[in-house]
Parts: C-alpha cells; sequence; structure tokens
C-alpha cells in the first residue's frame, strides 16, 4: 500500500524534528516559545510512537501535550512576572552544573540504547493495538493501573484542597493559622483558639 | 474495518471542498438568522454575496503590524486552526462506504484536534504582543480547560454502545437507536462544548467585543480573513461530529446516506449558528464555574445512564 521509503523518509523527518525543536527549546529567549517547541517536539515524538503500531499511546501523547504545554506557559509566566512573556530573558542557567547533567544523562541513555538488545516482534498487520491495549488496561494490568489512577485522583483533590482560599482553619485572606498544640486554654489567654488570637500569641 | 482510505489527492479536494462549502454556508446561515431574529426582510441577493463581499474586502485590505510581534506564530495560528478544523472533519464518517481517515482511535485523534484549538487560540492572542489580544488568549485558556472534561467525557458516552473509539463504529452502533434518544445529555453537552470551542456567539470569550476583538484586536487584512474562515470550518466540523456521533449519521428512512448526514450536520450547524443570535454572551466566570461544577456531573452522569443502558 505504501512504499517503504516513504515511512523511512517520514520516520527520518520526525526524528530530526523532534531533535531541532527540543534544541530550540534551549535557544529562544521567551517561555511561550520555549513551551510551544517543546509540544511541537512531543507531537514528533508521538507521530513516531503511532508510526510504531502503538497509534492510541502516540495519539494520546499528542492530545495531552496540548493542555500541558499551556499549563506551563501560563504558569511559567505566572511565577516570573513577565506579563506577556515575549519580552526577551536568559532562558539558560547554571552552565557547569547544566552541562554535567545534560552529558550524564545523554551518555546514560546513548550506552543504554546502544548495549540493550530490543526486541524485534513485527506484529501482524490485521492486529488492532487499540483493542488489545484495552483489554490489557483492563485485564491483566489493571490493578496497576487503578492504583496509579486512584493515587492521581487523590493527588488532584489534594492539589484543589491546598490552593483552596478557604482553608482549613480559616479564609487564606485574613491569614489562617493552625491552633496551638496545647488544648488547654491558658489562664491568662482566654480567647486562645480563635484565630486572630492565635495569630497573637505567637507574634 | 470500515470505510476504505481514499486516495490521499481524493482526500484532500474532498476535506477542502466541505470545508469550504461549510464555511459559506455558515456565513450565509448567520446573515439568514441575523435577518429572522431582528425581525428584518430577508434580502437574498444579499445575504449571498455577502460573505464573498466581506472576503473580498479583507482579502484586498492592508495587514497591520504591532511592536515586535512573534511574527511567525501570529501567521501560523489561523493556518493551525484551520488545519485541526480539517483533522477533525476527516475523522467524520461520510457515509457507510466514504470515510476519508476512520482509524481505529478516531475518537482520540478528534479530542487531539480539539485540544490544539486552545493552542492555536492562544498563539493568536499572544504573538501580536499587544495587551487586548493577550487578555483574550488567557480567556481562552481558561475556557477549555473547563470544557475539556465535559466535552471528553460527553464523547467518551457515545463509545460505549459502539464497543470501539471509532466513529464508524460509533454511528454503525447507532441503527436501532440514535444516542440522542439514548444518552438525551449527551448532545445538549456537546453543543454547549462545540459552541465554547468554534468561540462562537455566547462562548465567543477570546475574541469578544468588550476586548476591543480580543485575540483579533490586532488582525486585518489577510491574517483577519484567514481567522474568520478557520473559526467558521471549525464549527463545521463540531457539527459534522455532532451528527455522526450523537444524531446517528447516515442512518436515516428513505433518503440516500449522504443526504440524511448532510441534513444532520445542517440542522446542527443552524442550532449552532443560531446560538449567537439568541443567546447573550456568558461572563468566563460563570462559564467556568458552571463547566466544573454542573457540566461535569452531568457529563458524568450521562456516562453512567451509557454505561445502564448495556447492562
Amino acid at each position: 500500500m505504501s512504499a517503504s521509503w516513504v515511512v523511512d523518509v517520514l520516520f527520518w523527518l520526525l526524528a530530526a524534528g523532534s531533535l531541532v525543536t527540543g534544541w530550540l527549546v534551549f535557544r529562544t529567549d521567551s517561555m511561550v516559545r520555549a513551551a510551544f517547541w517543546l509540544l511541537a517536539s512531543f507531537v514528533g515524538v508521538g507521530a513516531m510512537v503511532i508510526m510504531l503500531g502503538a497509534e492510541f499511546i502516540g495519539i494520546v501523547l499528542i492530545l495531552m501535550m496540548a493542555g500541558e504545554m499551556l499549563i506551563m506557559a501560563i504558569i511559567m509566566v505566572m511565577f516570573m512576572m513577565n506579563p506577556a512573556g515575549l519580552n526577551p530573558m536568559f532562558m539558560v542557567h547554571q552552565h557547569r552544573a547544566s552541562i554535567v547533567a545534560g552529558t550524564t544523562a545523554f551518555l546514560g541513555l546513548a550506552i543504554v540504547a546502544v548495549l540493550t538488545s530490543f526486541p524485534d516482534r513485527p506484529v501482524a498487520s490485521g492486529v488492532d493495538a487499540t483493542e488489545q491495549l484495552g483489554f490489557e488496561l483492563l485485564g491483566g494490568s489493571m490493578l496497576a493501573f487503578q492504583t496509579a489512577g486512584v493515587a492521581l485522583l487523590s493527588t488532584m483533590i489534594g492539589a484543589v484542597v491546598l490552593a483552596n482560599r478557604q482553608g482549613r482553619y480559616g479564609s487564606a485572606d485574613e491569614g489562617s493559622i493552625e491552633p496551638d498544640l496545647d488544648p488547654e486554654p491558658s489562664a491568662e489567654d482566654p480567647g486562645s483558639g480563635t484565630v486572630s488570637d492565635a495569630a497573637g500569641g505567637r507574634s | 474495518m470500515t470505510g476504505q482510505g481514499v486516495h490521499p489527492m481524493v482526500a484532500v479536494t474532498l476535506i477542502g471542498g466541505l470545508l469550504t462549502v461549510g464555511v459559506y454556508i455558515v456565513a450565509v446561515l448567520d446573515a439568514t438568522l441575523r435577518a429572522l431574529v431582528a425581525g428584518h426582510p430577508l434580502q437574498v441577493g444579499s445575504v449571498l454575496t455577502g460573505p464573498i463581499r466581506r472576503a473580498a474586502l479583507l482579502a484586498t485590505t492592508a495587514s497591520g503590524d504591532t511592536e515586535r510581534p512573534d511574527a511567525q506564530g501570529w501567521a501560523l495560528a489561523p493556518a493551525l486552526l484551520a488545519g485541526l478544523a480539517a483533522v477533525a472533519l476527516a475523522t467524520v464518517p461520510l457515509t457507510p462506504q466514504v470515510s476519508v481517515a476512520d482509524p481505529s482511535t478516531g475518537f482520540v485523534v478528534f479530542s487531539a484536534a480539539i485540544a490544539f484549538v486552545m493552542i492555536a487560540v492562544f498563539l493568536h492572542g499572544w504573538s501580536p504582543n499587544s495587551p487586548w489580544p493577550l487578555h483574550g488568549a488567557y480567556r481562552y485558556g481558561a475556557q477549555a480547560l473547563a470544557f475539556q472534561i465535559p466535552f471528553l467525557l460527553a464523547m467518551l458516552a457515545t463509545t460505549l454502545p459502539a464497543e470501539s473509539l471509532q466513529i464508524g463504529e460509533i454511528v454503525r452502533a447507532q441503527e436501532p437507536l440514535w444516542n440522542v434518544v439514548r444518552q438525551p445529555l449527551g448532545l445538549p453537552l456537546y453543543l454547549v462544548v462545540g459552541v465554547g470551542v468554534s468561540f462562537w456567539g455566547p462562548l465567543n470569550l477570546p475574541d469578544a467585543a468588550d476586548l476591543a476583538g480580543g485575540t483579533t484586536a490586532e488582525s486585518s487584512g489577510v491574517g483577519a480573513l484567514l481567522w474568520q474562515v478557520a473559526r467558521a470550518a471549525m464549527l463545521v466540523a463540531v457539527a459534522a461530529m455532532g451528527a455522526a456521533a450523537f444524531l446517528g449519521g447516515w442512518w436515516g428512512p428513505w433518503l440516500p446516506a449522504p443526504v440524511w448526514m448532510a441534513l444532520k450536520t445542517l440542522v446542527l450547524l443552524a442550532a449552532l449558528v443560531a446560538s449567537r443570535h439568541l443567546i447573550a454572551r456568558v461572563r468566563l466566570e460563570r462559564f467556568v464555574v458552571i463547566c466544573w461544577v454542573v457540566l461535569i456531573p452531568l457529563a458524568l452522569v450521562n456516562v453512567f445512564v451509557a454505561g445502564a443502558w448495556l447492562l
């Protein structure tokens, strides 16, 4: 149906594209541009995963990265107080440590890639990988995936609770402070237990 | 496996042609509904030629410029949005025999296209390096992140009767009963989100008039034209997928399959376009709260109802 050289060319184009856009993440001078170059890199990786026959995983990777990179860009701009993210800024810091960390990680991954004997089991053309993945997720690997799912859900609920303005000890606007460990209200501090008095007593 | 793949050139021509016709229909529907709602006499000639005149005017207008824009991103955004509309429409099976792309993960491909709309809109608002467009971009970020989950859940419920993520299978599973009957909450949820995806009418928050045009505040000329065309193309893709996923796609008595598909798409397109003239613009804060507090629980109920139907 499709000539194999087309597949080869496509693969190398995607691979080169992912590398170049990944490199551009560190060459650009804007956080929003960096996030979008990273997104482009991940889309290339997702497309290569699709070419490997893992259609569902590849497309889900691309789907998830859209939202994640946008959130990342907005959060970075918020933290850096760079209102638009368009103002040029230096994106690379701590050169020596970064070079050491980058080289070590590259060598480690390269050694693994060269020394590992990857399995070579071509999938028959009639197999629907999406269906098989579904049966695996809700069959043999159900416990692992459901455990991870519940853990992620509780993390999300925890994050929402932490970010909530109405904290456990009162509104964050008024400075919510946990009560003293000493449960006995002392004689000279009859009002201890209320938020404002606890704050006053500590200062 | 359904919908034998068509030749790439045929696919490109088909999607391009359908989107061109669809965008023109959106413009005509918009003018017609505006006249009907306002009670003006319908001037057929001006309704039919108006869109072409406006497009010609925009195409010949000089493009404006801002101080230090991200020129590439600014040029890319309308093309990205139009491309996403094409990807989304490509996953919709048109007839039992013809579907441009009907992979076993069609639902995920369509969702990925919808998710990337927020990248396109954010890029369009961020790149001009100007305050109003940037406000629009941030607005759409909040809006899109809020409607993503109701959208995914509403669409996910339609994959349950089909036992497949393939859109062709979703349509085929509706032969006995359309999803709009089986899952009464699904279509309303989908339409709310569909209006949001195309930032149209009541949910046109990123390009709203209260932001002096939002992400389009600095656009003029060809860029503004392409952005409007791409947005209308997104409406067409959303309506076509709604017809396939909820209104039974090509199923229907007496008429041939493609006619049914076109009719259902037109009905949904008219409903989406009419929202602009019938419903006032919603405040962003209210919409975000409604999404998280009302629409997500409703969408979950919808999934449970769809699951209970199968038991």
